[in-house]
């Protein structure tokens, strides 16, 4: 095992990561802010590569065809986001725990049949611009040039969510409903609409995420079911409502996974199950989280 | 309050019953259930199974369906590339819809599943696509006759080929990939223990096993590519072999490394048929291109193309075949009754699109061949087929007779 | 117990049942009882508790798995196996149950559902103990139950005597404190009793039964699945549990029998079943709080089962 393998299997790891952030930084963001926890996050994230499908599929015979795509299906699935917010989400905030996550599981079950019926069920197959067809060579080794994309594209979502988290008026209203939405319902704002901008970006980002994943194998059915779980733990190992968090833990799960398939290939799975519920037990609100929360 | 539900409940399940031992049937219908994966991994190539058997019924009902008078009635269900869906979608076939056969399954591990059920309630069980040796070598069941050539024979083709270019290339080591899942498995260990009779030189180095249903393959493909083996045998299946072949062809990984032998069904060809690497060795199971000699064949891919406008892939020749295989065991037996159709089928000789086969009477195996090429562009077709095309026939690859004796003995 | 006379009624039709319907029913049936107990098991964390667990399915599939491993690999009788099943299912329950009690709410459902994960990814890749993702095949009932009736009578009589069980636990002392630790953990906490302990206590008897609910199902279906441990065979007892109601006794038993029903009879025509099921629980959800139970006890004010909120209601009881 020499220093080119390490380097490789870090990379790999380095883009697993990548997607997971990008799929669990939305949910990290509408549970930290909402205290929902979205079971039909994944879902919506295949519907965003399915979406992203679609677009590209008009748009084939254009070189731009696939990037602009992306944009547009994150935005159709934002626009979707804060629909079922408004006709669904918002009915369950006052209601408890359990009732919450019925009913987006049952937006997982309802959801997985709408693609089924729109799509179909054949795996759908985005043929990647010749920019990214082939490889890059990094130090030698061969690298999948698409994931040079992905990984910017990771990036510019966690500066752009601490950017708009920190740096926005928007961002700090949202920041201070989290603490007090008397508070902040007082001072005039509406909170539902808050609340339903949230979780529209929330869902922006898991359809952004979708279509990035869409041109790197095939698109099918029961994509979300292994995702969701592995989403779920990155946001537990991070913490709740913590971007830093969801950021570091997102790629301590792929390095996880890059490297145990060199020593202990049907390791990987047990080990992040392990680590969640480790962290579960001694530490509730994650590496980063507050203990503040739930 | 309760007692009302109960008893609203009874009622509908009396008139559930009451429909169900209704269904006097005039000229009985032939039931026939299909159990395919039309959901998960398995769907890419359930579909053209499912077109090939509607195409195969429609054929047959256009006469009046087996022996003339008992058309054919599909019931078609999902067996989602899981065992126990699969278990329970053959007993509501043979409960509740009352079929005589099954065709299907996808996953080897569903048709291992569902072969005590059909036998438990005396069902054909005819798997056109799922082909682990477990299915025919052990536990054998009467009811259950392959007509796909098993992972045995499959492995045994591709080893024979392999062996041979190992020794033109002064091949030393090795590396596998295969699917963590029945299938996968029996492929690989065959292969592997095979290798080790024909090239004892050869030394596998490492194996992989992605989980069956993995969408990234990257840690894999720069896993296997920083070994550096000498060649990489590949047992990877439906969806994921196509996501793995592309995601590894982004790395430039079959330009680096040989990949021969390992399945590339039709389904592939064409999918891929833009990006595949050509003149890769592939392994395919009943590519119709190799047997257009045959007038079965040719109709059936005229048939296929004018009601579908797409070539046939493996699993709808073999679908395709399975039905008509079950329509010869009906004529040679003269009834539709299941036992006299599952006697009349043993060592039976039956004309398939792939040419005039017999079912070998130890373990119900058709005598289908293996399909060994070069993956090369052909001005016939708009993707890419095999050239210089290989076929290990089914006698010549199948597990001797002894070694089953002695393995069913344990 | 005059109250129930309708139990009776209800007794007599099911032991009537097989004579009416077709096969086909039957195993329905068969398979209405034993997710029904499930359910039931569930509730007891759920509706008695107050937690919600989205890991139950881990005991169910240990359960299964340990009465069909025996059943396939040795010739011990299925009475034993199940009662192995039962002890099985305990010990997993009291290993996973000691962790989780300790934390309450979203964290609670969430380490349970991890645990729950867990067990599945180790049964599925235990490939050469547990047969992993083929699952096991071949698991036969004795020749003297083959057959669906008789194997319905058989999953009868111990499904009633496992609700009797826990019927008298629910009732009793012990079920009161766990009403108690629900509607205010602190309190209960305060007036002396070991909330953990309680909670430990409770969690692995739901275990148990769960336990015996999956060793029921092997021999049944003849075939297992590490599926059976899943996230999703979890999701069925909750939605069982809020389609009945979570508040009365019998609340999961009614929506299995409901939610059992509609598979077996939309599988017969569609393959939607998810958005059925899904749209049927969002219906549910929020049109319906309280499920069945509670939606007759508004409408009708007889109970079927007492409301779990109030206590004994004391000597003036005018349903007796």
């Amino acid at each position: 095992m020499d220093a080119s393998l390490v380097f490789a299997q870090f990379l790999s790891g380095l883009s697993r990561g990548m997607m997971l952030f990008l799929i669990a930084s939305g949910l990290s963001l509408i549970f930290g802010v909402m205290n929902i926890l979205n079971f039909a996050h994944a879902t919506l994230w295949l519907v965003g590569a399915y979406v992203c499908y679609t677009f590209w599929f008009l748009m084939q015979d254009y070189a731009f065809g696939l990037w602009l795509s992306i944009p547009l299906a994150a935005l159709v699935l934002a626009a979707i986001g804060w629909v079922i917010e408004v006709v669904l989400i918002r009915r369950v905030y006052k209601r408890e725990l359990p009732e919450q996550l019925l009913l987006t599981y049952a937006l997982v079950l309802i959801l997985g049949d709408l693609i089924k019926i729109v799509w179909g069920v054949e795996d759908k197959l985005i043929e990647r611009p010749p920019l990214v067809e082939g490889p890059v060579f990094i130090f030698g080794m061969p690298f999948d040039s698409y994931f040079i994309f992905v990984i910017l594209v990771g990036l510019a979502v966690a500066v752009g969510l601490w950017w708009f988290l920190q740096k926005t008026r928007y961002g700090h209203i949202v920041r201070a409903a989290v603490f007090s939405r008397e508070m902040v319902s007082a001072l005039g704002i509406p909170i539902p609409r808050i609340y339903s901008g949230v979780f529209a970006l929330g869902i922006f980002i898991a359809g952004l995420a979708g279509a990035v994943q869409a041109p790197v194998g095939s698109i099918t059915l029961g994509m979300d079911m292994a995702v969701v779980i592995q989403a779920f733990c990155v946001v537990v190992i991070g913490g709740f409502g913590s971007l830093l968090g969801t950021f570091v833990a997102a790629l301590i799960v792929g390095e996880v996974y890059a490297f145990s398939i060199l020593f202990w290939p049907q390791g990987a799975l047990v080990l992040i199950f392990v680590v969640t519920a480790f962290i579960l037990i001694i530490r509730p609100w994650g590496l980063f989280g507050t203990p503040t929360r739930a | 309050m309760k007692s009302k539900t109960t008893i609203i409940v009874c009622a509908l399940m009396l008139l559930g019953g009451f429909t169900l031992a209704g269904t006097g049937l005039a000229a009985e219908p032939y039931n026939l259930g299909v159990n395919l994966a039309i959901t998960g991994t398995g769907a890419l190539y359930c579909k053209d199974g499912v077109d090939a058997i509607e195409l195969a019924v429609a054929e047959i009902n256009a006469q009046g369906g087996f022996l003339g008078k008992h058309p054919i009635e599909l019931f078609i269900r999902d067996s989602h590339t899981k065992p126990d869906v699969a278990v329970r979608e053959a007993k509501d076939l043979i409960l509740r819809d009352k079929v005589r056969a099954i065709l299907g399954t996808y996953s080897s591990a569903c048709a291992v599943a569902i072969k005590p059920v059909a036998q438990e309630y005396k069902v054909l069980h005819i798997p056109a696509i799922s082909n682990s040796e477990n299915i025919t070598m052990v536990n054998f069941s009467p009811y259950t006759y392959q007509v796909v050539p098993n992972s045995y024979m499959q492995a045994k083709a591709v080893v024979l080929g392999v062996a041979e270019l190992a020794k033109k290339k002064g091949w030393k080591n090795y590396i596998t990939i295969a699917s963590d899942y029945e299938w996968g498995r029996s492929t690989q260990n065959n292969t592997v223990a095979l290798l080790k009779q024909l090239a004892p030189d050869l030394k596998l180095t490492k194996e992989f096993w992605p989980a069956l249903g993995e969408t990234q393959y990257t840690s894999y493909i720069t896993a296997i590519m920083g070994q550096k083996p000498d060649f990489v045998i590949g047992s990877v299946a439906a969806k994921d072999n196509v996501a793995w072949m592309k995601q590894a062809t982004a790395y430039g990984f079959f330009e680096k490394i040989p990949y021969p032998g390992s399945l590339i069904s039709v389904t592939e060809l064409i999918v891929q048929a833009k990006s595949m690497t050509r003149g890769m060795v592939g392994l395919s199971r009943a590519p119709f291109f190799a047997h257009l000699d045959v007038p079965m064949m040719a109709n059936f891919v005229k048939s296929f193309k004018a009601k579908y406008d797409r070539y046939p892939s493996d699993w709808a020749v073999m679908e395709y075949d399975a039905v008509y295989v079950l329509k010869q065991g009906v004529e040679k037996a003269g009834s539709i009754d299941t036992d006299k159709v599952k006697d009349a089928l043993k060592g039976a000789t039956v004309d398939t699109t792939r040419g005039r086969l017999y079912f070998r009477t130890i373990d119900n195996q058709l005598s289908c061949s293996s399909y060994i090429g070069v993956v090369a562009d052909d001005p016939k077709y708009p993707f890419p087929i095999y050239h210089d095309l290989v076929e290990v026939k089914g006698p010549d690859s199948w597990r001797p007779e002894e070694e089953i004796v002695a393995a069913r003995a344990k | 117990m005059i109250r129930y006379w309708w139990l009776g009624l209800v007794f007599i039709a099911m032991l009537l049942l097989p004579l009416f319907i077709g096969e086909f029913w039957v195993h329905v049936a068969i398979e209405i009882l034993i997710l029904g107990l499930f359910a039931v098991s569930f509730n007891m964390i759920f509706g008695y508790m107050g937690q919600l667990s989205f890991g139950h399915a881990a005991y169910f599939g240990v359960g299964a798995y340990a009465t069909g491993l025996l059943l396939v690999k040795t010739s011990v009788p299925l009475p034993v196996a199940l009662a192995v099943s039962m002890v099985t299912a305990g010990f997993f329950a009291l290993v996973i149950g000691y962790f989780c009690v300790r934390l309450t709410g979203i964290y609670f459902a969430i380490l349970t559902m991890a645990f729950g994960q867990m067990l599945y990814y180790i049964i599925f890749q235990w490939y050469s103990f547990t047969g992993g993702d083929n699952g096991l095949q071949g698991i036969a009932p004795p020749a003297w139950l083959m057959t669906a009736s008789a194997y319905y009578y058989f999953t009868l009589f111990i499904v009633i005597a496992a609700l009797i069980v826990m019927w008298f636990i629910s009732e009793s002392p012990f079920g009161y404190t766990m009403r108690s630790i629900r509607e205010n953990a602190d309190r209960t906490r305060f007036i002396g009793i070991n909330v953990s302990q309680y909670m430990l206590i409770n969690f692995v008897v739901a275990g148990m039964f769960a336990g015996l609910a999956g060793g029921l199902l092997g021999p049944f279906n003849r075939s297992i699945a590490p599926d059976l441990c899943n996230w999703h065979q979890s999701g069925v007892p909750v939605f069982m549990t809020v389609i009945g109601g979570p508040l009365g006794f019998f609340g999961p038993m009614i929506g299995s029998v409901i939610y059992t029903f509609l598979f077996a009879f939309v599988t017969g025509f569609t393959e939607y079943w998810p958005l059925t099921i899904g749209l049927v629980i969002v219906f549910v959800v929020l049109f319906m709080p309280g499920g069945v139970l509670g939606l007759a006890q508004s409408k009708f004010k007889t109970l079927g089962a007492r409301d779990l909120r109030a206590g004994p209601q004391g000597p003036i009881d005018t349903e007796t």
